[in-house]
């Protein structure tokens, strides 16, 4: 065999072998994939209305999604809003639970993020971040409260607090869930939010 | 150059021609993933994996691949160990996978592992290339666990997540961005110079 025949043997055969290896772990790890993606949002779905016990997805849109959060009567309790926006680095995704009637935010949770490590990634952290975000007013849009304080109690009803050294990512996630609020309403005014129990 | 006990093999990749801190090959994503301790742990078994694979493939084949297309060869061979832990990753810990980011398709151009292809593996025998890999890989797994256990412990407290240091130690937020990932490099190579310089001397003395 001359050489540009063997050249072009080998690296054909060695690309045939690889390809159909990948095809192969593509197959099997495809499926769970998916399912994990999904998953991750349903759960976010499920978590931030307290007392859910089944979401189901009523509308999607790109970067935005609404899940009926019920619960185990059957009873319409909250609904979930997905939404996702731009952060100080990349886009932030986050689930936020708000009541039927869309007044009340009632927990946030941050899907994804890749804000700074220890400045504004502390938006994912209970202690420093979300736990200001439990029941909140948002009939108007919610504000900023800054410097933050440290009893959720001593927050007007439609504050939450900013972190420290990251006020960029505190108001991307406020724009982020205030805007979500409005296009919800807005749907909801439509009559595409269903009202049927 | 007489030929190196499998033994010294071996311990060349943890000691004298550790990847990181003699060869400074593969920083890339010791700079990016080791600000956690189990960022650490993952990259490092992924790389493993990915090493001692590509190794054992090129190992074998190296008689059959033309000299003009084996880096071709070999970067196909690589790609495919990746893209299978990058695969595995994503379906069944999702969670490392999201926080490794780009970092696991980028093994596919981590200069260990086609340095050690291209430099041991297409020159060797099969076991010899595997016990190279194992060495080099070690090297690699323990600077990138190293330099985690400093990064998580001194920037955020904790190692794997558990508090270690009280609330009187002030997490040095630095240490968790890109910069302080270059000063505690740079302070681990320095330190392992003086080691090595130390134990030169003593071995001239002797």
């Amino acid at each position: 065999m001359n050489l540009a025949t063997r050249m072009i043997v080998t690296l054909t055969s060695i690309g045939l072998i690889s390809g159909s290896f990948l095809a192969i772990v593509g197959q099997v790890t495809k499926e769970r994939i998916i399912f994990n993606k999904k998953h991750e949002i349903e759960m976010a779905a499920l978590k931030v209305v307290p007392g859910a016990s089944n979401v189901k997805m009523i509308y999607e849109e790109r970067d935005f999604a609404i899940f009926e959060d019920r619960d185990e009567t059957g009873n319409l309790i909250g609904y979930a809003l997905q939404a996702a926006g731009t952060g100080f680095q990349d886009k932030i995704s986050l689930g936020v639970g708000v009541s039927p009637d869309l007044n009340t935010v009632l927990s946030l949770i941050i899907i994804d993020q890749k804000e700074t490590p220890g400045l504004g990634a502390k938006i994912t952290d209970e202690i420093s971040f979300l736990q200001y975000w439990k029941n909140r007013d948002c009939s108007k849009s919610l504000i900023l409260r800054k410097p933050p304080v440290d009893n959720p109690n001593s927050l007007a009803p439609n504050e939450v607090n900013a972190i420290t050294g990251a006020t960029i990512s505190s108001q991307a996630v406020l724009n982020i869930v205030n805007e979500a609020i409005k296009k919800a309403r807005q749907l909801q005014a439509e009559g595409k939010l269903s009202e049927r129990h | 150059m007489a030929e190196k006990t499998r033994k010294q093999e071996f311990f060349k990749g943890l000691w004298g021609e550790n990847p990181i801190t003699r060869q400074l090959l593969g920083l890339c994503s010791v700079l990016a993933v080791s600000n956690a301790v189990i960022n650490g742990l993952a990259m490092g078994l992924a790389v493993t994996f990915v090493l001692i694979f590509s190794s054992l493939i090129v190992s074998l084949i190296r008689k059959i691949v033309p000299n003009q297309v084996r880096i071709a060869s070999f970067i196909v061979i690589i790609a495919t160990f990746v893209t299978i832990a990058d695969r595995t990753l994503a379906a069944y810990f999702p969670h490392l996978s999201k926080a490794m980011g780009p970092y696991v398709p980028l093994i596919v151009v981590n200069c260990i592992i086609l340095g050690r292809a291209e430099a041991f593996a297409s020159k060797n025998k099969v076991s010899r290339s595997v016990i190279d890999a194992l060495g080099m890989s070690g090297g690699y797994f323990l600077t990138i666990l190293l330099m985690g256990l400093i990064r998580e412990l001194l920037g955020n407290r904790t190692i794997l997540g558990y508090p270690i240091l009280g609330k009187w130690f002030s997490p040095w937020v630095v240490m968790l961005l890109p910069p302080g990932a270059f000063i505690m490099l740079g302070l681990i190579i320095a330190i392992s110079n003086v080691i090595d310089f130390k134990i030169k001397e003593r071995q001239k003395r002797v």
